[in-house]
Order: structure tokens, then C-alpha cells, then sequence
């Protein structure tokens, strides 16, 4: 019905939505159907892989080769979405920046990130880790004790974030929290945040970084930022972790208090 | 609390220094006036002026207030009068002392009282209520001055709408709107000219619809001739009426005041292009004495650092874009300058740019060949005839040159992302390949119309035969030979026509503009206002942030609307001599296109992220123009020139060649001297050495103002080096006395 030379005139835009979103597409692959085919021919879950390639290419003790051997697993034979060697240095200087005695983590995943923030912090800090989902809190509590951090650095809590927060004042006697990381879904940052405001846990300066504002991205939580103003905030603009050419921000938050 | 009838609530002071001009006389005053109140006056105009205005209400009685001169003696006169001067020039040199605002203003006022009061006292005697009324005139003409301003800043088309956008999207966007203004501006004079003086007369003088063969649908279209269809398409009624080339009649001389309809057809349509030429060049003359500045290369990040900020900006999220994009343009910079000093790899970035530029050699000499056969399969539908295609296939031409005309710009886009070079000339390389595209695009159009067009002369001839032997064969059939039997009356729509290349022609060009238009209109739609909407109203249903990442809102294409206006611009002037509807019609859709462009810039997108100057552009943008003005102009002057006119349809018909009109307005309209006069202006003999000697004006000008712009960079050098040695002074002279001191 249409003529074929219709149709030929529309092949410089399929050209051009193929060139301009090239990294989406590998994304695409190297995340999902990579990790499928993986899945069906190993039978082990990708967070397990990933513990079995740290398990053997790294040194015990050592936070530094355990977060190399992550960074060289993720980039070159799968994808997790853990924080990335660039963007953990943003969170690297906020952290020595803020050199917080609480710190509270939302979403621990395999515990890429929980060793990293352990690995920044002062003498005498603490460090809380929330993860939801039992298979990746067992992994992630290996990959910590492995990193060389005691109970009294790092606590891995094993519950939904929503059930946590609202007990971390009276079981885990928490009164303020100086630094907390936001990594979990993105569509509870959100009621995450207000409920750490409503149960008073963050005081003037507690400083809030979440990740992944741009992609994929939370914007209820943008909005609510922009319009709610309570906090100073700003975006640090990178790229996305283990990817080129797609962009990526981390949310810096500091708390002002009620005015 | 100021006295209320004092009237300077204007500071201007151009008045202060007319009223300086006019120290006349004033008459003599008729209210009686104590001596004391003089004296007390007196003593207060030579002290400060504030303790003038506790005088000045005692005034009130008096209308003005004014001082009685010839109570005063002659020191005091000359003491008021110093006080007076005094006050003035403070007036003049206000706005260069370095004081606060307030102050400045409580000043001004002060001083601007107490000339007005006490100036009168010093022009002698009678003349004085004539000065008042001077005074009076000339602030009133001063007003009706401003407010006739104010009046026609306000009469400017879309200033508000305009002004708006500038505010939220920067100058850049905005450039495109003023471009737009300036362009339905054009337009404007062009349609007066083709509407007043072509199709108005033949409407009006002319013979009407249906009295001769070419104003009548022919009976085999008649059917159909009133479907809309039809009519979208351009034929049917559409076609024989004033709208096209075809309907004119070739009369020499219609109505009761002898309009000289063919003569006015040929002018209007050298005088379109003669103003076009005007405008355009006038308008770069000016642009060029604007950007007078000129791109330093020293002194970048100076310049970057206390120049880079649009004042105009008074959208919040539009500021902080403007700050993000110079931030950016600051980190590029560094990386630029960090980068010309190492430089490595030249050889990878040249291979790139090569690779690059076959790419869009690759793809425009696709599109070429895309489009010329498509028109090769149009020519063949036409042949068949084009009833028994579907729609798609009988705009397959116009259809495939909007989408590539869309598609195309995008793929260049991203291909120059390889060629890795600093955006500004990343965009002008941008819009050369786009340019290009479209003229490749357009040249092979005309191409395709060449042959139609010789199809067409080819058909005149066999119907041209075929009349004759219809002709005989309707007089054999009455039975009379000779001359003297009454003529057969025929229908005119049933005597056989000519075929009509000219009217086909604008046909041609009235299409692609309908489609051209129809495609921005939908691509506009469908691609900002769609998406808008999908990206407000899915966002919180859908995984990732669409406001983020993809799609987003758009963003204003800036330099592809300018292009697809001035293409736009080119395809009337191509056209509007064989289709006196173009400028009419291309006014209605730059109005339409005004209103829907502004209303979707500010509904559907974001300011852009990479924030540029507009101003850089301007000039760029005038060349395009001139070079498509020129480039346009050139096909419709050949066909003049070249083809002769058809013998059945137009103005020109019978004639050899259309330019014959002036050979015959010469011979017939003017006195006899005057086409000798002509002929002899004519003669290759006087217009060569005419030629050859604007050809030497030029090459003079072009080398004087060479040789200017070197004696700018001289002068400019050599400033730098006397600030350099002031700077050494000042530095040796400072520093010089410490040494002394110290030693």
C-alpha cells in the first residue's frame, strides 16, 4: 500500500535513533539479555556469580581489592547496578567531607557500596545497611565480614526499609543520622524520606545522597524536593556506573530543619 | 511634602537645555506683588534650594510663581543668574557623579525647580508670557514626540509574544521568531504587489469566468471540478482562477483606464525579486555594521567570564540553565586550551573527519537519487493517468522530500558527533550540510519539472494540429466558406485547450508548499506537543524518568526552523511568477506558523542546554538567504528567457518570449524617441564597459575596506601597547617610590 519509497525515506531516522541511543541498546544487552542467558545456562543467580569471581580474585581484608574485583566483574563480564568507581568517588569526598559518626544505608544490593562508605569512615562510626531481599543480604554480609569490617563498623539489617525506619529509634537507640545513602527502589526514596523526617532522625546537616536521579531516574521524588524546600540540594552530574554515554546524577541533600 | 503644581515630573533634560536656548523676555507681570515677599524670595534663591520650596508655597496665590525682574537690581540679577547656570550644569553632569541614586534624584528635582522658577526672571521684560508659551509648546511637542514612540513600539506585531519567550528560551530562539517577523514583513510587500497589481485588476477589469476557452473548466473536468479533492490538489476552479499563471488573459490593455495587464504581469514578477535583493542586502549592510566587534582570540576566558550572561533571561529555570551551559562552556574551554597544546593523534581525528564527510556525502547523494526516481515514477503515474493511483502515490514526490527534508539534518547531526569539533563550528558545518541537502533537494525537483515541462511543449504541438483540423471541420460543418456566415457559437468550455506548462508549473510549487507546511505542522505536533504530553502524563507510571532521560521534552531546533524558512522563502520565489497565489498563501501560513510556534515553544519545550548567541548568526543566516534568493531566482529567469510562453493560457500567449512585453510597451505606450533612446541603452556596445566598470567599483571598494580592517587591527595592537606601558608606568611610579623609600 505505501510505497516502498516512503518507506526508504524513513531510514535515516531508523539510522538515527540507533546511533544516538547506541548505549542504551548495549545497556540493554549487557543487563538483561546477558544476564538471562547467564542465568539459564549457569543456574546461579547473577549477585552469586558475581560473589564466586570476588570470592577468588581478591584479597580478604582488603576493602580496596574487593571493590577493584567488583569494578572488573561488572564492567567486563555482566552488569550490576552497583554505585561505580566514578560515581563512589563522589560519594568517597562527600563522605570524608561530612565525616558522619551515623550513617544509615538504604539498599545495601551485594554490598559494593556498604564497603564503600565503611571504607571512608572516621574512627568510632557506624554504619547501618538495610537490604530487603534475603538471598542478596546473605551475599552482601559475606562480601562485608570478607572486607575485613566488624559488627561494631557495619550492621546489616534485614528487612524492608519502610518496616526499619520507624524502629530504628527505639530498638537500634539511633537519635540522629548524620549521612544517609538512598540506593534501593527508586519509587520509595520518597516515602523513605518522609519518613525519616517524620520520625526525626535527621537533624540540621544531615546530609542525604541519593543515586540514580537521572536514570533511570526518580522524579516524584525531584518534585517533591524543589517544592517541599527543606533541604539545600544539588545534583552531581556523572556518568552511569560501568557505561559511557549515558548520563547520570547523585542527589546531595542537607537538612535545614523546619523553619 | 512637595508642593503638587509644580509640573517637572518629567527628568528630561533635553527640555532644561531648550529652555537654556530660549532665555527671552517675558512680559511684564499684572499681579501686584509685596515687596517683601521679593525680598524674601531673593534671599532665598541665593541659599540653598530646599529652603526655596517653603518660599514656594507661599506662591500659591500667584499663578507660576514667577519673580518680578524688575524688582530686582541688576547684582542680584546677575547673582540669580550665576545660581541658574550653576544649577544647570549640575543638571548635565548628574549622571556621571558618583553618588547614590537617591541623592541623585533629590537633586535633580531640587535643581530642575529652581531653573524653571528663576529662568524666567532673567529674560527681561515683555517677552515673557510669549516664552512661557514657548516652553510650554515645546514640552508638549517633547510628549506628543514620546508618546507617538511609545505608540509605534507598541504597533510592532508579537513584541509581547516575543519578548516572553526571550525571557524563558534566551536570545537564540528568540532570534528565530524576529527572523520570522521580518520575513512575513517581506512577504507583506510582496503580496501587496501581486494582489493589488496583478490579481485584483483581472479580477475586477478582466474578462470574467467563463467568457473565453482558458477561464473555463474544460467539460471533461467539469464533474468533478468542485470536489474538495479537486480543489486541494489545486485543480478544478482552484485552477482556473486568478490563482494561477493560466487564467490571465493576454489583452494588452483591459478596463476603462487602460491597465496594462501583460506589462504589469512582467514587472510585478522582476519587481518581486528586485526588492527581495533590496531588502536582503540592506538588511546585511546593517547587520554588518552592528557586529562590529569582531571574535578576539585573545583574552578568551575574559571575555567568557564578564560577557557571557543574557540580561534579557527572567525565567528561574531559564537562569539556571544559562548558568549550567556556561559552567559547561567554561570546562570545555579549559579541556580546548589543554587540548591545543598537546597535539596528539591529529592523524585519528583527520581519518574521522574524512569518514565523516563521505557518510554525509553517502547520504545526500542518496537522497538525490531518491527523490529524482520518485519523480521519474510521478511522470510515469501522469502518463497513465492519475486517477488510477491512491493518494499515497500521488504525493509520493512531495511526501518523500518533506521526510527526508526532516530526517536527513538529524543523521547529520549524529554523524558530526565523530568529527569532534567545538560546537560553533560544529553548527555552521551542521547547517552547510543541511543547506546543501535542500538544494540538492530542490535542484533535482526542477530537474524533474524541466522534463515536464518539455513533455508538455512537445503536446502543444500535436494540439496545436489537432485545433486546426477541429476549427475546419466546425466551419465545413455550417456549410459556409466565406468569412461572412455568422461565427458558430461555442461553449468555451467545450473547445479544445491548449496544454498549459506554466499554470502546471505553480501547481508544482503550490503542492510542496501545502505539504511542506502540513509535514512541519504535524511534525510539530506530533514530535513536541505528543510527546509533551506523553512525558507529563505516563511519567508516573513508567519505569524510568521520562523527564530525564528518554524522550524528554524537546528542545527548539533553532537553526533547522531558520533553514526550513528560508527554504520556504526560496520555493516562493521560485514560484510566484507562474502562481500569483504563493505570497498570499505563504502570508497566511508565516501568520499561522507565528501563532502556533510561539504557543508550542512555550507549551512543549525546554530552554536548550547548549545556550548560544544568537548575534554571531544573524549575518550567517542573510548570506543563506542572499545565496537562495540568488540560487531561486536563477530557474524562473532561465524559463523566462528560454522557453517561449504557451499560445493558449496567460498573459504572454502568442508572444515569441515573455520579456517581448517590454519590446511592445516600448514601441506602442512610449514616444518614439524613447525606444531609440532604449535601443541604444541596450546595445551591448554601452553595457559591457557598464559592466566592466561596476566590476572596478567593486573591486575598489572591497580592497578599501581591506585595507580599513588592517588599520583597525593596527590601531587595536597599538592600544595594546600603550595600556601595556601605562601599565608599566603606573607599576615602576607605584612601586618606584617604595624602592626610593626603602633604599
Amino acid at each position: 500500500m505505501v510505497s516502498p519509497a516512503i518507506a526508504l525515506a524513513f531510514v535515516p531516522l531508523l539510522l538515527t535513533l540507533i546511533i544516538k541511543y547506541r548505549y542504551y541498546f548495549v545497556l540493554f544487552y549487557r543487563a538483561v539479555l546477558v544476564r538471562i542467558w547467564k542465568d539459564c545456562v549457569t543456574g546461579l543467580s547473577r549477585e552469586e556469580r558475581a560473589f564466586q569471581y570476588v570470592l577468588t580474585n581478591s584479597t580478604p581484608g582488603d576493602p580496596d581489592s574487593i571493590l577493584d574485583a567488583f569494578d572488573y566483574w561488572c564492567s567486563k563480564v555482566e552488569f550490576i547496578s552497583n554505585i561505580g568507581p566514578k560515581k563512589g568517588k563522589i560519594l568517597d569526598r562527600l563522605l570524608l567531607e561530612q565525616s558522619p559518626l551515623t550513617v544509615l544505608e538504604l539498599g545495601a544490593h551485594c554490598g559494593y557500596s556498604t564497603v564503600r562508605i565503611a571504607r571512608a569512615l572516621p574512627l568510632g562510626a557506624r554504619l547501618y545497611s538495610i537490604e530487603m531481599d534475603q538471598g542478596n543480604a546473605a551475599i552482601a554480609e559475606k562480601i562485608i565480614r570478607l572486607a575485613g569490617f566488624d559488627d561494631d563498623t557495619v550492621e546489616l539489617i534485614v528487612n524492608p526499609s519502610d518496616e526499619v525506619i520507624p524502629r530504628l529509634r527505639s530498638d537500634y537507640n539511633l537519635e540522629r543520622l548524620d549521612f544517609v545513602f538512598m540506593d534501593h527502589w527508586k519509587k520509595c526514596y520518597l516515602p523513605d524520606l518522609q519518613l525519616l523526617e517524620e520520625y526525626g532522625l535527621l537533624g540540621k546537616g544531615s546530609m542525604i545522597v541519593a543515586d540514580n536521579m537521572l536514570f533511570p531516574g526518580a522524579p516524584k521524588f525531584l518534585r517533591y524536593l524543589r517544592k517541599c524546600g527543606l533541604y539545600e540540594w544539588k545534583i552531581h552530574r556523572a556518568m552511569l556506573e560501568y557505561s559511557r554515554g549515558i548520563r547520570d546524577g547523585m542527589a546531595e541533600l542537607i537538612y535545614q530543619g523546619i523553619k | 511634602p512637595r508642593p503638587s503644581h509644580f509640573s517637572p515630573g518629567d527628568e528630561d533634560f533635553q527640555e532644561n537645555h531648550e529652555r537654556q536656548k530660549h532665555k527671552g523676555k517675558r512680559r511684564n507681570g499684572d499681579r501686584p506683588k509685596n515687596k517683601r515677599e521679593n525680598q524674601r524670595r531673593k534671599r532665598s534663591s541665593n541659599s540653598e534650594p530646599e529652603t526655596s520650596e517653603e518660599s514656594e508655597d507661599e506662591e500659591e496665590v500667584n499663578n507660576d510663581g514667577e519673580v518680578r525682574p524688575e524688582l530686582l537690581s541688576p547684582e542680584e540679577l546677575e547673582k540669580l543668574k550665576e545660581a541658574v547656570d550653576e544649577k544647570k550644569k549640575l543638571i548635565q553632569s548628574l549622571r556621571g557623579k558618583p553618588w547614590p541614586m537617591k541623592q541623585k534624584l533629590v537633586t535633580l528635582r531640587e535643581s530642575q525647580l529652581f531653573v524653571e522658577k528663576y529662568e524666567g526672571a532673567l529674560g527681561k521684560g515683555k517677552g515673557r508670557k510669549l516664552y512661557a508659551y514657548k516652553v510650554m509648546m515645546t514640552k508638549k511637542w517633547k510628549k506628543f514626540q514620546r508618546d507617538f514612540e511609545n505608540f509605534k513600539t507598541a504597533c510592532i506585531p508579537w513584541e509581547m509574544k516575543i519578548k516572553e519567550i526571550e525571557s524563558h528560551f534566551g536570545s537564540s530562539v528568540a532570534s528565530y521568531f524576529i527572523f520570522l517577523r521580518w520575513m512575513y514583513g517581506i512577504n507583506m510587500i510582496l503580496f501587496g504587489l501581486t494582489f493589488g497589481l496583478v490579481m485584483v485588476p483581472e479580477a475586477l477589469m478582466g474578462r470574467p469566468y467563463g467568457s473565453i476557452p482558458r477561464k473555463t473548466v474544460p467539460r471533461a473536468e467539469e464533474a468533478g471540478a468542485m470536489d474538495f479533492a479537486v480543489l486541494w490538489d489545486f485543480g478544478g476552479y482552484a485552477q482556473y482562477s486568478v490563482l494561477f499563471y493560466g487564467y490571465y488573459n493576454n489583452q494588452r490593455a483591459i478596463g476603462w483606464f487602460k491597465f496594462r495587464m501583460p506589462l504589469s504581469y512582467f514587472l510585478v514578477g522582476v519587481g518581486t525579486v528586485a526588492y527581495s535583493y533590496m531588502v536582503v542586502i540592506r538588511t546585511m549592510a546593517r547587520n554588518a555594521n552592528e557586529s562590529g566587534v569582531g571574535d578576539d582570540n585573545s583574552f578568551n576566558f575574559s571575555w567568557k567570564m564578564f560577557t557571557s550572561w543574557d540580561y534579557l533571561i527572567g525565567n528561574p529555570e531559564t537562569a539556571d540553565n544559562k548558568f549550567a551551559s556556561i559552567t559547561t562552556s567554561f570546562k570545555e574551554a579549559i579541556l580546548e586550551e589543554q587540548e591545543s597544546r598537546k597535539d596528539d593523534n591529529i592523524h585519528l581525528t583527520r581519518f574521522l573527519r574524512v569518514l565523516a564527510n563521505f557518510l554525509v556525502l553517502c547520504c545526500l547523494a542518496g537522497s538525490g537519487y531518491l527523490i529524482y526516481f520518485v519523480v521519474r515514477r510521478s511522470q510515469k503515474f501522469a502518463l497513465d493517468g492519475l486517477e488510477n493511483h491512491t493518494w499515497w502515490e500521488r504525493n509520493e514526490v512531495n511526501m518523500v522530500m518533506s521526510l527526508l527534508g526532516m530526517f536527513c539534518p538529524m543523521l547529520f547531526d549524529v554523524i558530526s558527533a565523530l568529527e569532534n569539533y567545538h560546537p560553533r563550528v560544529a553548527l555552521q558545518w551542521q547547517l552547510g550540510r543541511i543547506f546543501a541537502l535542500f538544494l540538492g533537494n530542490l535542484y533535482t525537483f526542477i530537474i524533474a519539472l524541466m522534463d515536464a515541462i518539455n513533455l508538455k511543449r512537445k503536446e502543444e504541438k500535436v494540439v496545436k494540429y489537432n485545433i486546426t483540423m477541429w476549427e475546419a471541420s466546425l466551419y465545413n460543418g455550417t456549410g459556409s466558406e466565406n468569412s461572412t456566415a455568422p461565427p458558430v457559437t461555442i461553449h468555451p468550455a467545450d473547445v479544445p485547450r491548449g496544454p498549459c506548462w506554466e499554470t502546471m508549473v505553480g501547481q508544482e510549487f503550490v503542492r510542496l508548499i501545502i505539504s511542506d507546511t502540513m509535514t512541519t505542522y504535524i511534525t510539530l505536533l506530533i514530535g513536541d506537543f505528543l510527546r509533551a504530553v506523553l512525558v507529563r502524563f505516563l511519567n508516573h507510571c513508567w519505569c524510568w524518568d521520562l523527564e530525564a532521560g528518554f524522550p524528554s521534552y524537546s528542545e527548539f531546533d533553532v537553526s533547522g526552523n531558520v533553514l526550513g524558512l528560508i527554504f520556504n522563502q526560496g520555493m516562493i520565489w521560485m514560484g510566484a511568477f507562474y502562481a500569483p497565489c504563493l505570497p498570499a498563501l505563504n502570508l497566511l501560513r508565516l501568520h499561522v506558523s507565528m501563532y502556533l510556534q510561539c504557543w508550542a515553544v512555550m507549551c512543549c519545550n525546554v530552554p536548550q542546554e547548549r545556550v548560544f548567541k544568537a548575534s554571531g548568526s544573524n549575518n550567517f543566516y542573510m548570506a543563506m538567504l542572499l545565496v537562495i534568493l540568488f540560487l531561486s531566482t536563477l530557474p524562473a529567469i532561465y524559463t523566462i528567457v528560454t522557453i517561449p510562453p504557451s499560445f493558449d493560457c496567460g498573459p504572454f500567449s502568442g508572444k515569441n518570449r515573455m520579456f517581448d512585453v517590454i519590446q511592445e510597451t516600448l514601441e506602442s505606450d512610449f514616444p518614439a524617441w524613447f525606444s531609440k533612446v532604449f535601443s541604444y541603452a541596450s546595445n551591448p556596445g554601452l553595457v559591457l564597459p557598464f559592466i566592466l566598470l561596476m566590476v572596478l567599483a567593486i573591486y575598489y571598494l572591497q580592497s578599501t575596506s581591506k585595507s580599513y580592517r588592517e588599520a583597525n587591527v593596527e590601531l587595536k595592537n597599538k592600544l595594546q601597547m600603550v595600556t601595556q606601558r601605562l601599565d608599566n608606568f603606573v607599576f615602576l611610579t607605584s612601586y618606584g617610590s617604595d624602592f626610593i623609600l626603602n633604599a
